[in-house]
């Protein structure tokens, strides 16, 4: 039976005798929740902990994928911590990520709020217009932007040279390869993020913006004071998928500028350089050891971000 | 006045929509051309005729039909499961209370946190001790609960969950399987669309785990089979672009689908609460 | 409603029972060889054609896009079985450490057949231990391609033979290409990217980064690190290069739109410049490159220690690389040989249109036939990365001094991982 979420079970005064027994007959009467979450957790024991702790393991070791490994002590962080490449990956990730995810996050909202509207017609046909980037696969995304952002014969350099505008190296800068990996991820990602916004706001039921209006509040008052509210856990489910999303993000890098991440590495994202350092250089114990720095980065950073949504919540 | 500013809006819905589409138009249209006319600059914008000599190609080179069956069940499987374990997890994370449910879930999105290229060594590792590489168990089963869904269902049942209704429900004499199955999934379905959808579309164009596990031409899916069009010094891009939009079609179509789900839905969840 | 969802229900229990099925379909005595290969690394017919050849084997052919190395590596690290048969291009060094992995090829009867190969590519697939794990497929012999029509408005030779004699040596071809410089005021370049001049001109070496003991030998005149290095620099400096990068699609407008005269490349580049520049066609000529004769790419088909049938899957190897079948692959699908009888048949001597009637076959087999053996390895990939790199940077304006000592320096700490 389950127990609805207002009282929570608070079983902290206890005798250290009687705790262990109130601790399994709490379990036990929660079983069915239990139940309901196993399997995931099941799931994770059986086939995420052992890759968990076996990268733990291997992120200590020497290892190229063949040979034996040697037990190479800290010597991978220690390697990983004064490699300028790392630092310029971070740097990279950090900023694309910032090109990117501002303003995809703004305008998907724009775009589910425009769709939810009741003025607009045709709303099936757009939602697929806007989801169409999502479900197209990367090989195609990779082929379609590598023309579009061309150095001297991209589409867009044709573009402007149409109106008479110099071209554009793009991908001979390191803000030019950013902004098109950016662009990349916008296009790719904008019109998902407004599905799932669109989602949470038709949940938001209809009476509450009738009450409002009923209150005399204004479109802009009853956005700020009803939508905004209620999608704010869909919101920060967003925020923290982009984060974790966008702190990985690999292919379009690698599609649009190559495993080395291009001119002067400007598209070399961690991701791309722990792909490189496992399967094109081979060392597979120092890539654990990057994938555990990364690990920490995302969570330091996913932390940041859900303090910033629930705190701009509380007021 | 009003009017124009809906007029307004509706031009920059258009025009973002023209962002979102053009790669994709541009993508059909290099699937009408040859190699060398894809290459060609400047870019051809309009329709070419080899549209069918470059289909009839790719049913050459590769079991199509086969592949996009096994695709088929290989992503129908996983969302149908991946549908039921995450909304029932989702779901109880949001509207139940149990001793170690936040570390629990802490710990459930520390595991999203991981990148998938560091633990694909030792995933496989695990798939050889299974007897699992070669086999679609592979790449339905591990993923079949995942945390990206099971977090997106918690924070979309939060809001629309009333705990009101699921009171109601247990005076009415509802067990905890019939609360999830009768009042909360009717009113989770658009999330649910969601996440079909989403799970549907990843488990189509995931590429390299298929690839690794993989072992029989027959068993391909569609994303492994067209990149095996990739030749060793030169690729040919009029093919593998016209296979690649004849593997979207079937997407799109689902997607067409599915999207009918969001607004009627709402509806009907709605007069439920 | 509740129908939908029992259906569901439904189609998930039919879906746990499907997924237990499994195909297989080979007959009891058969023996099936699973082969790795690359789409077009490998001539289909003639694979098809082993059944035929071997009434008992099956074989399991699958062709392995993009990520090929991803997942034999995958496959290597996790220590389980992988296929009979596996295809390697030219980073073979890289699993010379792991050659205990594949059968030793001589063990298996592949001394008799080393004369028939070109001995440089031969000896790329012998460790320094003398274990061979690997056997040549194709090649990838080095020329000048270039555009007769632009060399002439410029003033220089135009026949293949003239254009070798007088560009010999790189020192000279880029003289070749300040003239192209000075006749098309910098529109028409003489090459593509600095990484394509410092690429070829190791391919022409017979040492580069390491000697067979895997010492690090790119400080020591013999290397020709620093010499590729220098000539790369200077082509970049004297301004002959449009800096656009092998094969994108950059490159390919280039070269259909005349900005490029000539580069460097291998055999294989024929077909990648035919899909690039169709307009251009019948403009192009080959002569030997300047420099010497060098390879780049080629595969090679290796046998697994995991390999049940070792003894079948090599003479289904052997079979379908001996000469005769080159020839066939060749004119099926554009693989270079590796036999030195195939490279005497007739058909490498066919005139192309798209190169004005010249027999380029000609020049790559004199090529194919001067490479010097050279050993590449194990770390090659990452300090060639590590050194393009850096020579990009001075492409895009970085001072040549420091980024070569940032090079060493990168170099010397890899050495050390």
């Amino acid at each position: 039976m389950g127990e609805p979420l207002r009282q929570p079970l608070e079983p902290r005064q206890v005798h250290a005798v009687s705790a262990k027994r109130k601790w399994s007959s709490a379990i036990w009467k929660h079983r069915k929740e239990y139940l309901a979450i196993s399997p995931f957790y099941i799931l994770f024991a059986v086939f995420g902990l052992f890759p968990i702790l076996f990268s733990m393991y291997l992120s200590f070791q020497k290892w190229d994928g063949i040979s034996e490994m040697t037990f190479n002590g800290i010597n991978n962080y220690r390697f990983m911590l004064t490699d300028p490449e790392f630092w310029k990956a971070v740097r990279n990730t950090l900023l694309i990520w910032i090109y990117s995810t501002i303003p995809m996050l703004f305008s998907a909202l724009v775009v589910a709020f425009l769709l939810n509207a009741s003025f607009v017609k045709f709303r099936t046909f757009f939602r697929i217009g806007y989801f169409l980037p999502n479900v197209t696969s990367l090989v195609a995304v990779s082929i379609v932007f590598s023309t579009i952002f061309s150095n001297n014969y991209g589409l867009l350099n044709y573009i402007f040279s149409l109106f008479g505008l110099n071209p554009v190296e793009w991908l001979n800068h390191t803000w030019g390869i950013q902004l098109a990996v950016s662009f990349m991820v916008i296009w790719r990602w904008v019109g998902y993020n407004a599905v799932i916004y669109l989602a949470g706001l038709q949940s938001i039921p209809s009476v509450l913006y009738e009450a409002a209006k009923i209150d005399g509040a204004s479109g802009v008052q009853s956005f700020f004071r009803i939508t905004l509210p209620n999608l704010r856990p869909i919101i920060l489910f967003t925020v923290i998928t982009s984060t974790i999303g966008g702190m990985q993000i690999f292919t379009e890098p690698q599609v649009l500028v190559g495993n080395d991440g291009g001119a002067n590495g400007g598209g070399l994202t961690i991701v791309l350089y722990l792909y490189r350092e496992v399967f094109i250089n081979n060392y597979f114990g120092y890539g654990s050891a990057v994938g555990w720095g990364m690990f920490v980065l995302i969570a330091l950073f996913s932390i940041f971000n859900w303090k910033m949504v629930q705190g701009s919540g509380a007021k | 006045m009003i009017r124009s500013k809906n007029l307004l809006l509706y031009l920059g819905l258009i025009l973002g929509l023209i962002v979102s589409v053009f790669p994709f138009y541009w993508l059909a249209v290099m699937a009408t051309r040859t190699t060398p006319e894809i290459y060609s600059f400047p870019p051809k914008l309009w329709f070419g005729s080899h549209l069918f000599d470059n289909i009839s190609r790719v049913f050459d080179s590769i079991d199509f039909f086969r592949t996009l069956l096994n695709t088929l069940f290989v992503a129908a499987a996983s969302t149908v499961l991946v549908l039921f374990f995450d909304s029932l997890a989702g779901y109880t994370f949001a509207k139940f209370s149990f001793p170690g449910k936040k570390w629990l879930f802490v710990l459930l999105l520390a595991t999203m946190m991981a990148p998938a290229q560091l633990s694909l060594v030792p995933s496989f590792v695990i798939m050889a001790k299974f007897g699992w590489v070669g086999s679609f168990k592979a790449l339905i089963i591990p993923g079949m609960a995942n945390a990206f869904g099971i977090f997106w269902i918690r924070q979309y049942a939060e809001e629309s969950v009333p705990s009101e209704l699921l009171d109601a429900g247990k005076i009415d004499g509802c067990g905890f399987f019939r609360l999830y199955w009768n009042i909360s999934l009717p009113i989770l379905r658009p999330a649910l669309s969601f996440l079909g959808a989403f799970t549907f579309i990843g488990a189509w164009n995931d590429y390299l785990w298929p690839l690794i596990i993989l072992n029989d031409e027959r068993k391909f899916t569609i994303q492994v089979a067209l990149a095996s069009l990739n030749g060793i010094y030169t690729t040919d891009y009029a093919l593998v672009i016209a296979g690649t939009l004849l593997a979207v079609i079937p997407l799109i179509v689902m997607f067409l689908f599915v999207s009918k789900q969001f607004v009627s839905d709402i509806a009907a969840g709605a007069i439920k609460s | 409603m509740t129908k939908t969802r029992n259906c569901i229900l439904c189609l998930l229990i039919v879906m746990f029972m499907l997924s237990g099925c499994s195909v297989n379909s080979s007959t009891p005595n058969q023996k099936t060889l699973t082969l790795w290969y690359w789409n077009r690394g490998l001539d289909d017919k003639l694979i098809q054609a082993v059944q035929k050849q071997f009434p008992d084997v099956r074989i399991n052919a699958q062709k392995i896009g993009g990520d090929f190395k991803s997942k034999l590596k995958t496959t290597l690290a996790a220590g389980s079985s992988g296929p009979d048969i596996v295809a390697f291009n030219d980073w073979v060094t890289e699993l010379f450490p792991s050659a205990d992995r594949f059968y030793n090829l001589y063990d298996l009867g592949a001394k008799e057949l080393e004369p028939d190969y070109l001995d440089w590519k031969w000896q790329l697939g012998v460790t320094p231990e003398g274990k061979m794990i690997a056997m040549p497929i194709d090649t990838g012999p080095t020329a000048l391609f270039y555009r007769e029509d632009l060399f002439k408005q410029a003033g220089l030779p135009t026949d293949p033979e003239e254009v070798h004699k007088q560009m010999g040596t790189w020192e000279d071809y880029f003289k070749a290409g300040e003239k192209l410089n000075q006749a098309f005021g910098g529109k028409v370049k003489l090459t593509d990217n600095i990484g394509g001049i410092y690429t070829q001109v190791n391919a022409q070496s017979d040492s580069v980064y390491f000697d067979k003991n895997e010492e690090f030998i790119g400080e020591t005149p013999a290397s020709s690190m620093k010499k590729a290095w220098d000539l790369a620099v200077q082509a970049s400096q004297k301004g002959l290069l449009a800096n656009t990068n092998s094969f994108t699609s950059e490159w390919n407008a280039a070269m259909n739109n005349g900005k490029i005269a000539s580069f460097v490349g291998a055999v294989w580049c024929k077909q990648i410049l035919m899909d690039a520049a169709p307009d251009t066609a019948g403009k192009w000529r080959v002569a030997r490159a300047p420099g010497g004769d060098g390879n780049n790419g080629g595969s090679f088909l290796a046998i697994m220690k995991t390999s049940k049938h070792p003894k079948e899957a090599f003479e289904v190897m052997k079979w379908l690389l001996n000469p005769d079948n080159q020839v066939t692959a060749f004119k099926d699908v554009n693989l270079f040989p590796s036999a030195t009888k195939a490279l005497d048949a007739p058909i490498m001597k066919e005139k192309e249109d798209f190169f004005g009637g010249q027999s380029t076959g000609d020049i790559f087999t004199e090529s194919a036939r001067g490479v010097k053996p050279a050993y590449f390895g194990t770390k090659y990939a990452n300090l060639n990365g590590i050194v393009s790199r850096e020579l990009q940077a001075v492409a895009l304006g970085k001072n040549p001094e420091t980024a070569w000592n940032a090079a060493l320096k990168r170099v010397k700490k890899e050495l050390l991982r």
